[in-house]
């Protein structure tokens, strides 16, 4: 009897399992032969192709991690198609905190995606590895002017004399606030006028603590947060050959201890709070009456119905010694073992193109690095002063990657400064602590 | 003839274990010598050029104080963790083998953590270990921060393993208990023995076979744990460093600061650890584990 009732228990599993690998394999073969078998369409070939060769049937993988963007990026791979029929784009949208560790292990394995998009300060590490495909030959031969990029964004992506990347967009730091919550305390807006004196100054009198209501997000955050308070107050991230750290420059100590003081002060959510809820997330939920963020993220914002319309832009403040601010661009490069070069390389090409940037710049997906074409993103928000961005990159400095190192002590960075802003240890204490840590960093990598 | 029969029998039984032979010696045998011989090397190009090192790692690691202060962490956790869960087990698994209404559903209820998500029971307890909100601080009237506090946090981690640990292990101990034949408690009952004597005399010597498995269980369980520090301590809280486990830092050196190769040493210790340890559970066994 009980034997009886085990067996077809068993066949069951068995069949189950047979039919999941089965359609595994399927799965594989299926992809495998829809992006690289060569299909001879000679015959309907009508594109304007650069090529005289017989135009293969090719499916491009273009990996990105902003979901804000896929639209834009699809939009412009729908345009590069239409002029290029037999080379279909498949844009994947990998989220930014599983990007790099999905593409270090796609690296070594040769399954880069055929053009993705690139960081700062992950580009050392893919182009000493050999990882992705120079275009030195290509910018040499005339078929892309580098210069035509703002802010001399190509040096970038450069290495050794080699070029590896086409810019795509930068990114600058801005001051956004809650007019309701200016309105309602009797303050003026933020303006050129304003530095970081005026900006403590105002948080105090913006906090309703008892209301979950609070004047500014002085939050742990590098690109979005203090780096930009210490560059302002003559300090630095690290030294001009990024060979030494600056965290343990005293102008930094300084301003760092002033973004913690607005915690002690009420006039910021405490570390943990900031923790429980991402700083943005209480600004776009009318917590918070100011924060810093960043250019890409004004679409995000701007969707939330609570404050939609209440809300606007304004240049970060003067800090003791200038105003200062970081800037950063992304670039879109290609897998040096790609399976379709060619086809990547047009795609690749047609992304740095003019026509790229002013769908970017309409939709206002980022500001596009082509220049003249900032405009176009500018307008396409009217109702928000994001001229500040553009007119923020004289003041710019560029983010602090490009070595080896940066990835290594980036990762290690909020955990110590962690300690301070919950209060474990003196801010000092911490800064000195990452100062010693980037410094070994440096010297281990080299 | 008897010879032939068993060896044929014996190829059979081989050719059933296969699969998981195969499972276990790919997906588990293979790594392990990865990661002992990535212990030994620095790597660079993710992975693709490795330079022999010798003891460089092991020396580096021995030299760092964060790595004591992670073992100690672990041992901790190990320590509190083990006895109580075993305990608590123990106890459930009793009251559960008695003759209660609504018994199933008792058993359901209390295994019902183990067959929760982990992430979402992390959720909750974070919300109940919540400073401002939470209903912990709630009830006992307190406005402590439980998570964020580096003398609380471990506590906190040790209540939600034990909560999340008791349900399986419950289940292995009901298994023994409902092994043990009931004809001895009757001729004890004849001879006039108490409620407790008859769990002293009987009742724990027959069940020390399943403790002895239980307690290897879960300490090698317990010194492997990464979950609870991940999901409910997160990497910006500044307590981690008084509950970081080895297994985090092993997470942290190896996927967040790309040095697989210290993280291997890492992992390595533990191994080493468990080995010793394991080992020790077997020599004492002879003390106390009866069969029959």
């Amino acid at each position: 009897m009980k034997k009886g009732k085990k067996y077809p228990f068993l066949f069951a599993v068995v069949f189950l399992v047979f039919a999941l690998v089965t359609a595994a394999c399927g799965g594989n073969s299926g992809n495998s032969s829809s992006g690289n078998t060569p299909e001879n369409n000679a015959g309907e070939a009508a594109s304007p192709a650069a090529t005289d060769k017989p135009q293969k049937e090719v499916t491009l993988t273009y990996s990105i991690w902003d979901k804000i963007q896929q639209p834009a990026m699809e939009a412009i791979a729908k345009e590069f198609t239409a002029a290029n029929p037999n080379i279909k784009i498949k844009v994947e949208v990998i989220p930014w905190g599983d990007y790099w560790t999905k593409m270090s292990a796609a690296a070594p394995a040769g399954t880069l995606p055929d053009v993705f998009w690139m960081h700062g300060g992950q580009f050392v590490k893919y182009a000493t590895g050999n990882f992705i495909e120079p275009i030195t030959g290509k910018v040499q031969a005339g078929e892309i002017n580098l210069s035509d990029y703002a802010a001399d964004l190509a040096s970038i992506y450069t290495l050794n004399g080699e070029n590896y990347g086409i810019p795509k967009d930068f990114d600058t730091i801005g001051l956004a606030y809650n007019k309701e919550l200016f309105d309602q305390a009797g303050i003026p807006y933020p303006d050129d006028s304003w530095d970081y004196a005026k900006l403590a100054e105002a948080a105090k009198q913006l906090s309703q603590p008892d209301k979950g209501i609070y004047g500014f997000g002085a939050k742990m955050d590098t690109q979005t947060g203090y780096w930009n308070d210490m560059l302002a107050n003559g300090g630095s991230i690290l030294n001009a050959d990024m060979t030494k750290s600056g965290y343990d420059d005293p102008a930094s100590i300084e301003a760092l201890q002033a973004r913690y003081q607005m915690t002690v002060d009420g006039a910021s959510p405490t570390h943990q709070q900031l923790t429980d809820t991402e700083a943005t997330e209480m600004f776009k939920s009318g917590r918070l009456a100011m924060i810093f963020d960043g250019s890409w993220r004004i679409s995000d914002i701007d969707g939330s119905e609570i404050i939609k319309d209440k809300w606007d832009w304004a240049k970060l403040p003067k800090g003791k010694v200038k105003r200062a601010n970081i800037i950063n661009g992304l670039g879109n490069v290609m897998s040096a073992s790609g399976k379709n070069k060619e086809e990547a390389w047009l795609f690749l090409k047609f992304l740095g193109s003019k026509r790229a940037a002013e769908i970017t710049a309409e939709m206002g997906a980022a500001i596009p690095a082509y220049n003249g074409t900032q405009d176009a993103w500018v307008k396409s928000r009217p109702h928000l002063n994001l001229q500040i961005f553009i007119d923020q990159v004289a003041d710019a400095v560029p983010y602090p990657s490009g070595s080896l190192a940066y990835p290594v002590w980036f990762a290690k960075e909020p955990e110590m400064m962690s300690q301070a802003w919950g209060g474990a240890v003196s801010v000092e204490e911490a800064a000195k602590k990452v100062a010693d840590m980037m410094n070994q960093a440096i010297a281990e990598t080299k | 003839m008897i010879t032939l029969n068993s060896r044929s029998r014996y190829v059979w039984a081989y050719l059933m274990i296969t699969p998981t032979l195969l499972g276990t010696l790919i997906f588990w045998g293979w790594p392990v010598l990865q990661s002992i011989l990535l212990g030994f090397q620095r790597s660079e190009n993710f992975g693709l050029v490795n330079h022999w090192v010798g003891l460089d790692n092991y020396v580096k690691l021995f030299n760092d104080g964060e790595f004591w202060q992670n073992l100690r962490n672990t041992l901790t956790y190990v320590v509190l963790f083990v006895p109580v869960t075993l305990v608590l087990s123990t106890l459930f698994a009793v009251l559960l083998n008695t003759k209660i209404k609504g018994l199933s559903v008792y058993r359901v209820i209390f295994f019902l953590p183990q067959v929760t998500m982990p992430a979402a029971a992390a959720m909750v307890w974070v919300v109940l270990f919540a400073k401002d909100f939470g209903l912990i601080n709630h009830i006992l009237g307190t406005k402590v921060a439980w998570l964020s506090n580096p003398h609380y946090a471990m506590l906190v981690l040790v209540i939600v393993g034990v909560w999340g640990a008791i349900g399986l292990n419950m289940l292995l101990i009901l298994a023994g208990l409902q092994g043990i034949p009931k004809s001895l408690y009757e001729a004890a009952e004849i001879d006039g023995a108490k409620r407790f004597n008859k769990f002293r005399y009987i009742t724990v010597p027959m069940l020390t076979p399943t403790l002895f498995f239980t307690s290897i269980i879960l300490l090698i369980g317990a010194t492997q744990i990464f979950d609870s520090i991940y999901l409910i301590i997160g990497k910006t809280n500044v307590a981690l460093p008084a509950v970081r486990s080895l297994v985090y830092a092993y997470y942290q050196n190896t996927f967040v600061y790309f040095n697989p190769n210290y993280g291997a040493a890492i992992i390595n210790i533990l191994l080493f650890i468990n080995i010793i340890l394991t080992g020790i559970q077997f020599a004492l066994q002879k003390k106390w584990v009866i069969y029959d």
